[in-house]
């Protein structure tokens, strides 16, 4: 028990709500998670609302030149973040599924949301 | 419990959707700096799923003069109150 | 990315490449085991085999993800490429005392890692 709440003292969870382009926000925020991650802490990432577009298939550079975000999310295991999870009822809104995502995911429910913010020490939010 | 800050008008982002959906039964939302306009009483409807448990930050309030066209139910905190919200929560979350 | 500000320049035989004030490379594109050889002369280390496979690592682990790794996903991409013997902070210390993951993107010609320990 007591490693159980040494483990979770240690998590952050960082919600991106931005999809790839329209802002930084989405790049700010998978930085801030490479760092975390980069210094010992347990990360999990939280796509939520526009944040579940980051993850579509099949996205690149942006029509200026911009740098795509694919690379970085693919990089997101060789920083030991795994657990991604997604706002199941925003891929619903959007018509899309799991199966259209790049990396594999866990769906989260609305009713999920409020005791996955609870259980993490620190949410950052972007 | 969780401190949610929300610095949006419900009537210009739909951000504090967001953050409705992602409250526990015992978190508490302040709004501040533009969220404080969802303390009218034509607005606070959008919070009624919190009621009791929205604060809006007076200095905030006081700069847009609406420091007296709160809705009652709202909870109205200064920076000290603010202070004191944040020590009693186990982390605070912003929405913006 | 790489600096833009050109500090100095690193002198090759036919060639002299721009660095900025910590010596890494303003363009990536002048890279050449070369260069790595110059850029580790400088500083009075020796490139074994056992460097240039980590050289080779961070190479293509920037190809892969177009950012430098930091210490913890270096150690990572080594133990994957090279083996668990050599996937540890202890070997990477070994060949590029001081800060592995700074000195081997440095020596690989790739920018400086965005939070190196």
């Amino acid at each position: 028990m007591q490693d159980d709440t040494t483990k979770a003292s240690s998590q952050v969870l960082v919600i991106l709500r931005h999809g790839p382009h329209g802002s930084s926000w989405l790049r700010e925020g998978l930085d801030a998670a490479l760092v975390a991650a980069a210094f010992g802490r347990e990360v999990t990432l939280l796509f939520y609302g526009e944040g579940v577009t980051a993850l579509v298939e099949g996205q690149g550079a942006g029509p200026l030149g911009q740098k795509g975000t694919q690379p970085t999310l693919e990089m997101l295991a060789m920083y030991d973040i795994e657990t991604l999870l997604v706002d199941q009822q925003a891929l619903d809104e959007r018509g899309l599924a799991a199966s259209d995502l790049l990396l594999p995911v866990t769906p989260l429910a609305p009713s999920q949301l409020a005791a996955t913010l609870a259980e993490h020490e620190l949410v950052l939010n972007f | 419990m969780i401190l949610h800050t929300l610095n949006r008008s419900p009537t210009e982002s739909r951000v504090y959707r967001q953050a409705l959906a992602a409250m526990g039964p015992d978190d508490r939302l302040l709004l501040i700096e533009d969220g404080v306009q969802g303390a009218l009483p034509s607005l606070v409807r959008h919070f009624g799923d919190v009621s009791g448990r929205v604060f809006a930050l007076r200095e905030d309030l006081e700069a847009r003069g609406l420091a007296g066209r709160c809705d009652a139910t709202v909870l109205v905190v200064d920076a000290d109150g603010f202070v004191t919200l944040t020590e009693e929560a186990d982390k605070t979350v912003s929405w913006f | 990315m790489a600096s833009a500000e050109i500090y100095r320049y690193l002198e090759l035989q036919e060639r002299q490449v721009p660095l900025d004030p910590e010596g890494f490379l303003i363009h990536l594109d002048d890279w050449s085991p070369e260069v790595a050889e110059a850029l580790a002369a400088e500083e009075a280390r020796t490139l074994t085999e056992e460097h240039w496979e980590v050289i080779e690592v961070l190479r293509d682990f920037y190809a892969r993800y177009e950012a430098s790794p930091a210490m913890r996903p270096l150690v990572k991409a080594v133990g994957q490429a090279l083996g668990p013997e050599k996937g540890k902070s202890l070997h990477l210390m070994r060949l590029f005392p001081d800060s592995p993951a700074k000195v081997g993107a440095r020596l690989a010609g790739l920018p400086k890692p965005a939070n190196c320990l």
